[in-house]
């Protein structure tokens, strides 16, 4: 059974088991050093291109910094980039946790999106506090929905979860376009870019800043949907019977098969899960942000979540922490490239190198830890 | 809707057309997952290689310059694969990940800084399209495959070749040997870390070859994110084509045609319905998941698939 092993990289099993929310922070601030050194490393190497293409670095970083959290608004704008991040995040940590790779956290996202935006245009006449349980019902549904599918060619059929995902994400990319250029859910009169009916207003979340504290600001109610989230992860991976056997199945599915857990109907039940939180993402973008879904929105969400997942530490806060950084390079990447003229895709260097510090990292600790340990995230297939 | 919209000759040709790329990736993930390492870095290869062969072809106006760099451009990104998966051990595909966002970032930075908005220039040397002059009397075969790119030719002679190199001469033979059963392979004397590093340095090439296709054989310029996930439908169109060059082409029509169809359809009704054009571009994705799954045909990856290995005695 070697396809129910568990991936080599930060995958469960880092840390002790069944931390309170105290421990789990001491462990993240004791165990900090490599995400950090990562992140170092990325923006050194981030500065050498910056230097390589003639301009300056620090230039370049203090743009960025002023950018993400210059002013109260850049605080605001940098947050409501961190929410969609910390719901994807925790979509791809719960499934590492549990020994599976979600790289489909994307289209899960989207698949949320698209059930949230359905319902919220559908019964838009209703009064708020009906169809807000409704479209937040459906996001999630819609996410697990396509999680799940994930799940159970795992479970039923072997297939593994990396390329079902990859070949999800842009299974419902095809189907947006359909959706949103010329099929049932496009818009009458939408100008420019495919899009969706508007939601109706009490599919809105509300902003929470009011203007006379930040002017125009976009920070939304949906950071309270992010924050119960992360305690969610949190309650149900260390509080509950269920998260228990997540977890014991991420540390070793034959063992748990042993003591009397399923691990195939585990992953199943972990696939959804997870899609449920990048669907409530999804979900999320369209109340909070957009008001509608916009065909190819939210470009990379749900990639730059395995990072965020990773740098995380697959801990509740290492990845709210791993969120706001992302969510800092995202909106401050805009303003480095407006006001010190350097492109904002610099800021994608550094996440890749973050990422890539991170997968050699945990090698070369594995390497002088244990040599005969773990197996790596199985074959592409 | 007509016969001509969906098997006239101008839709045949874009079949091919529109398979090189795929195919030139599913090659490369072909080279590299028989030797044991899982490369989804070909869409970062593919791209670096666009980009790369664009900004050389626009340095030197030497084309074989500019198709040497694409080339080099894939193979360098490939050998960051090579020393994470096979030198350090890393994860594989978080590896790959890395690279294809780095690939992404890194074109579109200096796409930036060196173009500005204003695009590549509109001058660069190209690769031509072969002429087949003696099929222009001849009707269909003349319009599908008389005015091809010199790479569609290449990428098939590079099927044929590698087809003949994986599964009838004595160096596929122990390829394949490392990407099944590595231990035994290396018991008989075959470097498995030498082989794994020329797999994995082959596909980035490979990828990269359908990169210079794209921006240097038929678009004639690079936009940012141009490869727009061929790499990733070339990891499927491998895997449809269970792990042989051969079956990758074939797949590789088989998506492309699709994506022809997606074109020649655009508009077309049948009895007063439109049809639904875009849900096309999903089969390639839908395909594979069946086939991976068991339920068209069978397929089965290389059994040391995407596990590091590490030489006895090393520990």
């Amino acid at each position: 059974m070697t396809q129910l092993q568990q991936p080599a990289t930060t995958g469960p099993g880092t840390e002790s088991p069944a931390p309170s929310v105290g421990q789990l922070t001491f462990q993240w601030a004791a165990g900090p050093a490599i995400p950090v050194l990562s992140v170092a490393i990325a923006l050194v190497i981030g500065a050498v291109f910056v230097l390589l293409s003639g301009n300056d670095p620090v230039a370049a970083y203090s743009a960025l910094v002023q950018g993400a959290f210059g002013t109260p608004y850049d605080i605001t704008e940098t947050l409501v980039s961190a929410i969609p991040l910390v719901l994807t995040g925790l979509a791809v940590a719960v499934a590492f946790r549990t020994g599976l790779f979600n790289i489909g956290a994307q289209g899960q996202l989207l698949v949320g999106a698209l059930a949230a935006g359905w319902a919220g245009a559908q019964f838009a006449t209703l009064p708020g506090f009906l169809l807000m349980p409704i479209v937040i019902l459906l996001g999630i549904t819609g996410g697990a929905f396509y999680g799940g599918i994930v799940g159970l060619l795992k479970a039923l059929r072997g297939v593994n979860e990396v390329i079902t995902t990859i070949m999800l994400n842009y299974t419902i990319v095809f189907v947006m376009h359909w959706l949103l250029q010329a099929g049932p859910m496009t818009a009458q009169n939408a100008f420019g870019t495919p899009a969706s009916t508007p939601i109706g207003a009490g599919a809105r979340l509300p902003v929470i800043i009011p203007n006379e504290l930040v002017l125009f600001s976009r920070l939304h109610a949906g950071i309270f949907l992010a924050a119960l989230a992360v305690v969610v992860f949190w309650f149900l991976l260390w509080r509950t019977p269920l998260g228990y056997q997540l977890r014991a199945v991420g540390l070793g599915a034959r063992a748990a098969a042993q003591a009397g857990i399923d691990p195939a109907l585990h992953m199943v039940l972990v696939m959804a899960i997870a899609g449920g939180f990048a669907g409530l993402g999804g979900m999320i973008e369209v109340s909070g942000v957009f008001g509608r879904v916009y065909d190819g929105f939210s470009s990379s969400y749900g990639f730059d979540a395995i990072a965020v997942a990773l740098l995380g530490k697959n801990s509740p806060l290492g990845i709210v922490f791993a969120a706001l950084l992302f969510g800092a390079f995202v909106h401050g990447g805009a303003y480095m490239q407006s006001h010190a003229g350097i492109s904002s895709n610099l800021v994608a260097i550094i996440q890749a190198f973050v990422l890539f510090v991170i997968a050699a990292e945990t090698l070369v600790r594995s390497l002088t830890r244990r040599r005969h340990g773990r197996k790596p995230v199985e074959a592409i297939a | 809707m007509t016969w001509e919209m969906l098997v006239g000759a101008s839709v045949l040709a874009a079949t091919l057309r529109l398979a090189t790329p795929i195919a030139l990736a599913a090659l490369g993930g072909t080279m590299s997952e028989r030797s044991g390492v899982v490369n989804i870095a070909l869409e970062g290869s593919m791209l670096v290689g666009c980009f790369f062969g664009v900004v050389v072809a626009d340095r030197s106006h030497n084309i074989w310059l500019a198709l040497a760099a694409a080339l080099l451009a894939g193979l360098l990104l490939a050998a960051l694969h090579a020393y994470a998966s096979i030198t350090l051990r890393a994860d594989q595909i978080v590896s790959g990940m890395a690279l294809n966002i780095l690939a992404l970032g890194l074109t579109t930075y200096l796409d930036y800084e060196m173009y500005g908005t204003t695009g590549t220039p509109s001058d660069l040397v190209a690769v031509p399209d072969l002429h087949l002059t003696f099929l222009n009397g001849i009707p269909y075969v003349g319009t599908a495959i008389g005015d091809q790119n010199w790479i569609v030719w290449v990428g098939l002679l590079l099927v044929a070749a590698l087809q003949v190199f994986l599964f009838r001469t004595v160096l596929g033979l122990r390829w394949r040997a490392v990407g099944e059963h590595p231990r035994a392979a290396e018991t008989v004397g075959v470097n498995v870390r030498r082989m794994r590093y020329a797999a994995v340095l082959a596909s980035g090439a490979l990828a990269a070859l359908g990169g210079a296709y794209l921006s240097l054989g038929v678009a004639h310029s690079f936009t940012d994110g141009m490869t727009g996930g061929r790499g990733f439908i070339g990891l499927a169109a491998m895997i449809f084509g269970r792990w042989t060059p051969v079956g990758a082409l074939g797949a590789s029509l088989i998506f492309g045609y699709g994506n022809a169809l997606s074109t020649s359809l655009q508009g077309a009704t049948v009895g007063g319905v439109r049809l639904p054009v875009q849900l096309l571009g999903t089969l390639p994705y839908i395909l594979t998941i069946l086939a991976v799954a068991g339920f068209v045909g069978r397929s089965r990856a290389p059994a040391a698939d995407g596990l590091p290995y590490e030489t006895e005695g090393h520990a």
